[in-house]
């Protein structure tokens, strides 16, 4: 009996020295990569999700995934899908993204600094989540982007004056969150309207340069 | 036999039950033990015949596996019978060996109960049944054997609990009941048996915890409850078990701490607790076990130090701690450094531990590492060479750095090398081809860079080779082939040229080829046919030229292909002759001559990728028997013919992609059963008829690409129940017809292109409920009249609207100005008139000419335009109150802001909103704070000079994109 559970022991020990055998996913599919670890995430009670095969050479034939002609992740749709759950750091390794198409869903959690690295952004919709911590200031380094939809989350904290610079930006929707603070008004922000702000109870109006701290009462 | 019935009426004792037993069985009692004999045969089935002797000729103990009393003729004290391949029922009959000492009918291949009757044979020291095939529960009668000392009676399918009674087999040294399917808890009553020195209760499904009566069973050496569902913690009296020489726990759902009391066992050699959710530190005391040969924590939940140290445990030969929380390095004194440490095995991985890893050198006897998953730094020391006994090194999924020494290949014994997801750097040493007995060498994900060096072709153990995803250049070893055992090869992911080498033929093992993602050139060697074990074979992305060798259809095993994006030519036939493929890839390579119809024979293909290639011919309707099919991708050939309906038995379908080939005949009413679809792409063939209303079925359909084609007919409103749908392409057809309103339930679309079709009407005021339309709205090139509905306003994300070249008439609704995301808009030939929105002034003037309309960009309307110039009074008038009022608004704001920052949007917003409906609802542009919007309205010009040059060029380059993607697609025909 004793030689048999000795036996049982070199087996298991050995198993976990041949772990090595079946490779784990391979890195270099990182845009697959990344976005396997989303649906690993994600709650998908409409199987929207279901497509995603993490053991196909990239994600160029997953559903809701769109790549350009050089295989690379350009589009990212899954608004509408009634997916849940965070959105987590890895989508910040799709440097290729420039649609990021999350709105309507059920989404919490915070809105990960990491999207800050998709420099080919055009696109930011994550309308209509339940997103909730501040708005990363690392968006800011979205050179392309041109549209930043946010609004109808539970967003909190102030709007980071370095979007200022996001001189390509067109169209900013922050309404409906619990931002605080004041509105920018350098680079881009001469432009926007108001109702890109309404119904933020706390945000305070304009900013003031010079005269009153802009995340006053935050 | 109805025992529990006689009890029930008749008052009785366990004692007793013996006497009653030869009441109820006289015959049984009475007979002499041959015949009790002969009638156990007589239930026996004996393929090897071992029984044939036993008649009443011979003696009765002389019969083969029959012991007697020595000197007492016909006494009849053992039968064993173990490992003769009996099968048949232990017929009740074998009670009448009323003076039997021991019975093995151990390893055969028995069925039914475990006779009850057994209890009456009081004389009985030993019951081997194990090994069998034996069912039922096991009789609580054999608690009657006040003389037993072994029961075993495991590995059988017995199920139940584990009757209390064998607590009262008083003299029982040996219990084992492991590998059956016994449920309940351990009984209690098993503390009760003294003399108890192995109890083996493992591999069944025993429940609750270890009762603290087991505390009892003193005598205890060895006890085995791996593998149960038992819970709770692991009780400190089994520190009292002073002659416990083994413990294994193994498997179990105990929680809690180790017991320090553990390191009281000072006779223990083994101590397994693998498996289970055991907490807490490693006690030190466990140091104290000098005796102790194997230990193995791991798969618990144990935090904390590495603190065993091999230098106090100095038998030590296993220490396995994998899969737990601990931290903190590998301790210095983990081995002492006199060459006296037994330690062979040790088991690291899996933890969160760092540092490096120096401290294993002075484990000389070491023939095991694994420290996989860690956090382990630094180097792979050149003093590795230390363990000249080491088999098997696991290193993966670690940050070690540097590059592997020369050293490494002293390692003679050296089996399993297993480097990847590192950051190693630099070569692989020539030095490596000394390890004779090295299998398994993996590199993959590292930084390492240089030749694959010849010497490695002299490691011909090697069965698995993987260098995915370093920077490997140069060519593949020319003598590749002499890896006559390699099974495994993965170069996928460097930067390899040069040609595949002939030799790789020779390698008559392999069965996975992995050489996608390198600069590899030249043509399919002709030795490839060689490969008969070949199943999955990826050359993808490399230069690979030229037809295939015909001799490849003798592969019969391959079942995954891919050879895309390479320049592959010739026929296809060359690839079919395995009828197992799950994957066929061959997608932009130069392939020619037709599909051929043997490709259906692989009945479990899943992806069939042919896109991009010169095919000719049909679409073989034999596909239509891939059942299995998900993918099939016949897109950019040069097929022709009708698509085959058959498709439509594909019923897997998720994707299905024929667009860019001659395709004539109608779209399939059927392909309306595929309700996988995803994505049904038609588009560039030379289609005709109408679009299937069927096709409003494919429900999960996302893309739908139907455009350039001859589709006549109008747009079925059954497209509206495609809900799902991202993208419709209906463009360059002769579709007419109106645009069915019921379109507006497709509302996840996010680009619609119906243009160069002679669709007719109006815009249907429903589109303007396609709220997520973003990247384009193309209705260009039509016959639609009427007006542009103002619903089309609330597109707000949508940025492209393109309407040119309709009978659209009367103004640009106002509303347009809410498009906030357009950035490229064209009007341009149509019937409109009247002025451009001042909003819209900054789109270039080719967005709206060829209409009757006026004001900037285009020429100024004249007196009686609706937007007439103001006058210069009313300029410096307007100037001068804006002015005024400016400065009252900026004063009441700051004094509102500064004193009543909370009240303060409640006002501004609704003055806002005012001022916006006064002012048509401009979103967009200027529209600032109060005073600003009025300069804004008054002065446009200044306002859409700036964002003009920014609009324009975005228009550009969108046209431009169009142009160069279109410039490829026709290329690619």
């Amino acid at each position: 009996m004793a030689a048999r559970v000795l036996a049982a022991l070199l087996a298991t020990a050995l198993a976990l020295a041949l772990a090595a055998g079946p490779a784990p996913a391979r890195a270099s599919n990182d845009e697959g990569d990344a976005l396997y670890a989303l649906r690993q995430r994600l709650s998908d009670p409409n199987g929207v999700l279901q497509s995603w095969d993490p053991t196909l050479v990239n994600p160029c034939t997953w559903f809701h995934v769109t790549c350009d002609q050089a295989s690379r992740v350009v589009r990212l749709d899954l608004g509408n899908s009634n997916v849940s759950g965070s959105i987590g750091p890895e989508l910040g390794r799709l440097v290729n993204l420039k649609y990021l198409e999350l709105y309507r869903n059920n989404l919490d959690g915070e809105i990960p600094k990491e999207l800050g690295n998709l420099k080919n952004l055009i696109s930011l919709d994550l309308y209509a989540n339940k997103l909730t911590g501040g708005i990363p200031k690392s968006l800011s380094k979205l050179d392309s982007l041109r549209f930043m939809r946010l609004n109808n989350n539970k967003l909190t904290g102030s709007i980071p004056r370095e979007f200022a610079k996001l001189s390509n930006l067109k169209v900013i929707d922050l309404s409906n969150n619990d931002l605080c603070g004041t509105i920018p008004v350098d680079g881009p922000f001469s432009t926007f309207p108001l109702r890109s702000f309404e119904n933020n109870s706390r945000l305070n109006g304009p900013e003031l340069q010079g005269l009153v701290p802009y995340d006053f009462g935050c | 036999m109805g025992i529990k019935q006689s009890c029930s009426f008749t008052p009785c004792v366990l004692a007793d039950l013996s006497l009653l037993f030869c009441i109820l069985l006289a015959p049984v009692c009475l007979a002499t033990s041959p015949a009790a004999l002969l009638q156990v045969k007589s239930g026996l089935t004996d393929p090897e015949g071992v029984l044939s002797g036993w008649s009443l000729e011979a003696d009765v103990c002389s019969w083969h596996g029959i012991t007697c009393l020595p000197g007492e003729a016909g006494i009849v004290t053992g039968l064993n019978l173990s490992g003769y391949g009996l099968s048949g029922m232990i017929p009740p009959a074998i009670s009448g060996l009323i003076s039997i000492e021991s019975i093995d009918l151990s390893s055969n291949s028995l069925t039914g109960p475990i006779p009850p009757e057994l209890g009456v044979l009081e004389n009985l020291r030993t019951l081997l049944l194990f090994s069998n095939s034996l069912t039922g529960t096991i009789p609580p009668e054999l608690g009657l054997l006040k003389n037993l000392k072994v029961l075993r009676i495991g590995d059988n399918r017995l199920h139940g609990e584990i009757p209390p009674h064998l607590g009262n087999c008083s003299e029982l040294e040996t219990l084992g009941l492991a590998y059956c399917q016994l449920n309940g808890t351990i009984p209690a009553e098993l503390g009760s048996l003294k003399q108890l020195q192995k109890l083996a209760l493992d591999n069944n499904t025993l429940t609750g915890g270890i009762p603290e009566q087991l505390a009892g069973c003193v005598s205890l050496r060895f006890l085995s409850l791996a593998d149960n569902m038992l819970q709770g913690n692991i009780p400190s009296f089994i520190g009292s078990f002073s002659d416990l020489q083994s413990l294994n726990l193994a498997n179990n759902q105990f929680s809690g701490e180790i017991p320090a009391e553990i390191g009281s066992l000072s006779s223990l050699t083994y101590l397994n607790l693998l498996g289970n959710s055991l907490t807490g530190a490693i006690p030190a005391e466990l140091n104290r076990l000098g005796q102790l040969q194997v230990l193995d924590l791991s798969m618990n939940n144990i935090s904390g130090k590495v603190s065993i140290s091999a230098a106090q445990l100095k038998n030590l030969k296993y220490l396995v701690l994998s899969g737990n929380l601990l931290d903190g390095a590998i301790p210095e004194d983990l081995c002492a450094d006199d060459s006296s440490s037994l330690l062979e095995n040790l088991f690291l991985a899996g933890n969160n531990l760092e540092g490096g890893i120096e401290a294993l050198l002075s484990c000389g006897a070491l023939q095991s590492i694994d420290v996989s998953n860690n956090s382990f730094t630094g180097v792979i020391p050149p003093g590795i060479d230390r363990l000249p006994g080491l088999v098997n090194l696991a290193l993966h999924n670690n940050s070690f750095t540097g590059a592997l020494q020369p050293q490494i290949g002293n390692l003679s014994n050296l089996e399993i090398l297993s480097l990847f997801h590192n950051g190693l750097t630099g070569g692989i040493p020539q030095e490596i081809g000394r390890l004779q007995k090295l299998k398994l060498l993996f590199l993959y994900e590292n930084q390492m860079s240089g030749t694959i060096p010849d010497e490695l072709t002299n490691c011909t153990s090697l069965e698995e080779v993987d260098f995915f995803g370093n920077h490997f250049h140069g060519p593949i070893p020319e003598r590749i082939g002499n890896l006559k055992n390699l099974a495994v090869l993965q170069l996928r992911q460097n930067d390899l040229s040069g040609p595949i080498p002939a030799s790789l033929g020779e390698c008559r093992s392999l069965q996975a080829l992995a050489l996608a993602d390198n600069r590899l050139t030249g043509a399919l060697p002709e030795t490839f046919r060689q490969l008969a074990e070949l199943s999955v074979v990826t050359l993808y992305n490399n230069s690979l030229e030229g037809p295939l060798p015909e001799s490849l259809f003798q592969l019969k095993n391959l079942t995954v292909i891919n050879f895309s994006h390479n320049r592959f030519a010739g026929s296809l036939v060359p690839l079919l002759g395995s009828t197992s493929l799950t994957v066929l890839a061959l997608t932009d390579n130069s392939f020619s001559g037709v599909i051929p119809a043997v490709v259906a024979r692989s009945r479990n293909m899943v992806r069939l990728q042919l896109g991009g290639n010169r095919l000719t011919g049909a679409i073989p309707a034999e596909l239509g028997n891939l059942t299995r099919l998900s993918m099939l991708d016949l897109s950019l050939n040069n097929l022709s013919g009708d698509i085959p309906a058959e498709l439509s038995n594909c019923v897997e379908l998720t994707h299905l992609k024929l667009d860019g080939n001659n395709l004539t005949g109608t779209v399939p009413a059927c392909l309306g059963s595929l309700r996988s679809l995803g994505e049904l792409d038609l588009s560039w063939n030379a289609l005709t008829g109408g679009i299937p209303p069927e096709l409003g079925n494919c429900s999960g359909l996302l893309k739908l690409s139907l455009s350039d084609n001859h589709l006549t007919g109008s747009i079925p409103p059954e497209i509206g129940r495609l809900t799902s749908l991202n993208v419709l392409n209906l463009n360059k057809n002769s579709l007419t017809g109106a645009i069915p309103p019921a379109l507006q339930q497709c509302n996840k679309l996010y680009e619609l292109r119906l243009s160069e079709n002679s669709l007719e009407g109006p815009i249907p005021p429903e589109l303007g409920q396609l709220s997520e339309l973003q990247v384009i709205l193309d209705l260009s090139r039509n016959r639609l009249s009427g007006e542009i509905p103002a619903s089309l306003g609330s597109l707000v994300k949508l940025e492209r609207l393109n309407l040119s070249s309709n009978r659209l008439d009367g103004q640009i609704p106002s509303s347009l100005l809410q498009l906030t995301s357009l950035h490229g808009l064209n009007l341009s030939d149509n019937l409109l008139s009247g002025a451009v929105p001042a909003g819209l002034s900054s789109f270039p003037a080719a967005a709206f000419v060829g209409n009757e309309l006026c004001g900037a960009p285009l020429l100024p309307c004249g007196p009686r335009s609706p937007a007439r110039r103001l006058s210069g009074t009313e300029v410096v008038v307007i100037v001068a109150g804006i002015a005024l009022v400016s400065a009252v608004v900026c004063v009441a704001l700051l004094y509102t802001m500064l004193r009543v920052w909370s009240n303060w949007r409640a006002v501004s917003v609704s003055n806002s909103d005012g001022e916006e409906s006064a002012h048509g609802g401009h979103g967009g542009g200027g529209g600032k704070w109060g005073d600003g919007k009025y300069w804004k309205v008054g002065s446009p010009v200044s306002w859409s000079a700036e964002q003009k040059h920014s609009s324009g060029s975005e228009t550009a380059s969108v046209l431009l994109h169009d142009k160069s993607t279109e410039a490829a697609r026709a290329g690619k025909r």
